[in-house]
């Protein structure tokens, strides 16, 4: 039962993926991200390592945290300065919709090469989190706007977290107190540069951070 | 005990910020001297930590932990007369975010757990975001918003190799604590596949933070954007502590018996570097850029020579202590530099010989120190690992290193000869005081005397540390 419902979860994770791809406008990323974010926090509580009270606490802290908590600051924040709703990409969406299809093709096509015994009953689960981590870079390199960047970055780090929290049952809380460190304070330094940018060049567009070369 | 080395800077840096200025300056040598006499009496006495799960002294930690230590100490005499001649908006924050900076850094030096060093490197990036945006300007904020993002997805990629490395604890059915040191003894039995996956990954994640090509893009704009002795502390000792990662991986490689696998990986990376900073270093047109891709240079230097093994490492240890000596010294010279003529550019500067004669002195033996000339440790460092590269046959990478370092060599003393004597209009806006233009004298003689001899304590030290990844006579 449990696992039919793992593979439910991750297939709306992958959805968002291709969601995420095809979105043109801020708002409409910053919340697929931020609904990813509160389903791969589900996921560690549905793969069947046996869960402490604590460990359900954590959970439930880190699901509101990355799916609640940072997609609002990131919202607010661009309402604030005003910034323009384009995500700039540099590889049109359709192409980067073609490309993510590409991308989970081939996670699914290695982790089939691959045998991990602890989450060998989840057949997407693999997949889904190798899927995260590329997809996330990809939108890091191929969106010009860096609110966008920062997404990107987030969805790689659900990436690991999906990774990390379930492949090795002794990594477990470490890698969810990382992450979680990790997204707090990575994506609040990068929310205080934003403002500095949005002040400086009176956009977020890192067309403008092109003058530092070679 | 092991813990007050970074719990100290650590409330030290958060006093700094509610400190008036004076006081904060002094607060900041106060530290560095404190730290200082604290990280001597870890290299004599090596106590335990008292969370031993998670802390504890190694002999590379404390290599660096001196270099860390010693190098602060030098650089926080030099910010306070750099702080009287270039008033900063917020100096609190600078002085408050460069003690943390050094307290992350020692927190890293004596981590052994390996997420708690992963922590601890993610702290550095944290704490040295703000040093880079000090002068906050736009090429500044760009130089800090790189550093932040490319950092960021580096150590994100070292994460997911520490969680590799957790899998093949697992699927090796290994039992231990989840500190290198522990892992290392038991390597034999983790799954090898997994094993050497999380080495690529946290190589290419911690290589990423010590600036090893083709991840490097952040360093050249992070080190000319930041203020001079941040650039120093950046150069001289944040590259190191990313590589202790790589070193300490890389141990437990060799003790799995996949030591060829490491050292050939870290050889390509290192050239690679090497290449990079070649090409770069020749038309470079601003100096501090200059010196953060001979940066570049000597962290490919270090990689290759521990990728070689044998006499090798032994090499690449010497030129990692030698490197943070004399770069920083010439960060700080370069720091001097832009104080006196308010320029980045080099065809801006020119007669540094008779303009700031005292600044020329300390810059121009630190490039023949950076260069390998004879008398400097450097020099004995590369030598080794040339006849490291030639014992273990490896005749073409050694030909394109020693190739490349022919290359760099010409393209930078180009430049530092323009600097030095090339004719110039240019009027000197600094005094060149003692506080100035010292701490580069010491860091300079301290390489030297190093090089003359090497105090037997120090040798067996760096003996230790490198026994378990193949190094040597």
């Amino acid at each position: 039962m449990s696992i039919l419902q793992v593979d439910t979860i991750l297939t709306l994770v992958l959805l968002s993926v291709l969601f995420s791809f095809g979105s043109s406008r801020l708002p409409r990323l910053i919340s697929v991200v931020g609904f990813q974010g509160i389903v791969v926090s589900l996921v560690p509580l549905f793969v069947g390592h046996d869960m402490t009270a604590g460990g359900i606490v954590f959970t439930l802290a880190t699901l509101a945290i990355r799916g609640i908590i940072i997609p609002m600051s990131i919202y607010k924040a661009i309402n604030r300065v005003n910034i323009k709703r384009e995500v700039e990409p540099i590889v049109g969406y359709h192409a980067s919709i073609i490309c993510g299809l590409l991308l989970i093709v081939a996670a699914t096509w290695i982790s089939r090469q691959l045998n991990i015994p602890a989450i060998k009953d989840y057949t997407l689960l693999f997949p889904t989190a190798m899927a995260l981590l590329v997809t996330g870079m990809f939108l890091l390199m191929a969106r010009r706007n860096a609110i966008a960047m920062v997404l990107g970055y987030i969805m790689m780090e659900n990436g690991i977290y999906l990774l990390g929290t379930t492949i090795s049952v002794r990594a477990r809380h470490i890698v969810e107190f990382g992450i979680l460190l990790d997204i707090l304070a990575g994506v609040m330094i990068m929310a205080v540069i934003l403002q500095n940018i949005k002040q400086t060049f009176d956009d977020v567009d890192t067309a403008h951070l092109r003058s530092l070369k070679e | 005990m092991v813990e007050l080395i970074f719990l100290t800077p650590l409330v030290a840096g958060i006093l700094a910020f509610f400190l008036p200025k004076s006081l904060g300056r002094w607060l900041l040598v106060g530290t560095g001297a404190l730290h200082l006499i604290l990280s001597l009496f870890l290299w004599n006495n090596r106590p335990e930590a008292v969370f031993n799960r998670y802390f504890s002294v190694t002999p590379e930690g404390l290599l660096s932990l001196l270099v860390i230590s010693f190098l602060f100490f030098l650089i926080s005499i030099y910010a306070v007369s750099y702080l009287k001649e270039r008033e900063l908006q917020a100096e609190n924050v600078f002085t408050g975010f460069m003690l943390l900076f050094l307290s992350t850094m020692s927190m890293v030096t004596v981590s052994d757990h390996i997420m708690v060093f992963w922590i601890a490197i993610e702290a550095t990036t944290l704490a040295s975001a703000p040093l880079i945006y000090t002068h906050r300007s736009s090429a500044s904020l760009e130089a800090t918003w790189k550093y932040v993002l490319i950092c960021s997805v580096g150590i994100a990629m070292a994460l997911l190799g520490s969680v590799l490395i957790t899998l093949s604890m697992d699927i090796g059915n290994v039992n231990a604590v989840l500190s290198f040191s522990a892992i290392t003894g038991v390597a034999g039995k983790l799954d090898p596949f997994w094993l050497k996956a999380g080495f690529i990954f946290i190589l290419v994640g911690y290589g990423t933070k010590m600036g090893l090509a083709p991840m490097h893009t952040w360093l050249p704009d992070a080190h000319s954007e930041a203020p001079g002795p941040a650039s120093a502390l950046f150069s001289g000792v944040l590259l190191n502590c990313a590589y202790l990662g790589i070193f300490k991986t890389n141990k437990i490689m060799h003790a799995a018996g996949l030591g060829d696998f490491s050292g050939i990986i870290l050889m390509v990376f290192g050239l690679m570097s090497i290449l990079a900073a070649a090409t770069f270093i020749i038309r470079q047109n601003e100096y501090k850029r200059m010196l953060a891709y001979s940066s570049i240079e000597n962290m490919g230097i270090i990689a290759f020579g521990t990728g070689i093994g044998g006499i090798g490492v032994y090499g690449a240890v010497i030129c990692m202590i030698h490197h943070s000596l004399i770069k920083s010294s010439l960060f700080l010279s370069a720091g001097n530099i832009l104080l006196g003529y308010g320029n980045r550019l080099i065809k801006n500067t020119g007669g540094l010989i008779t303009l700031m004669p005292k600044t020329f002195l300390a810059f121009f033996a630190g490039f023949a120190g950076i260069s390998g000339f004879p008398p400097f440790g450097i020099f004995i460092g590369e030598l080794f690992i040339i006849l490291g590269a030639f014992r273990g046959k490896h005749y073409a990478m050694a030909g394109i290193f020693i190739l490349s370092l022919c290359v760099i060599f010409a393209g930078f003393a180009n430049q530092v000869m323009k600097i030095s004597f090339d004719h110039s209009k240019a009027t000197i806006r600094l005094k060149e005081k003692p506080g100035l233009v010292w701490p580069q004298y010491v860091l300079l003689l301290t390489s030297l005397a190093l090089c003359i001899s090497i105090p037997d304590t120090v040798h067996q030290t760096i003996i230790d540390a490198i026994s378990a990844i193949g190094g040597g006579f």
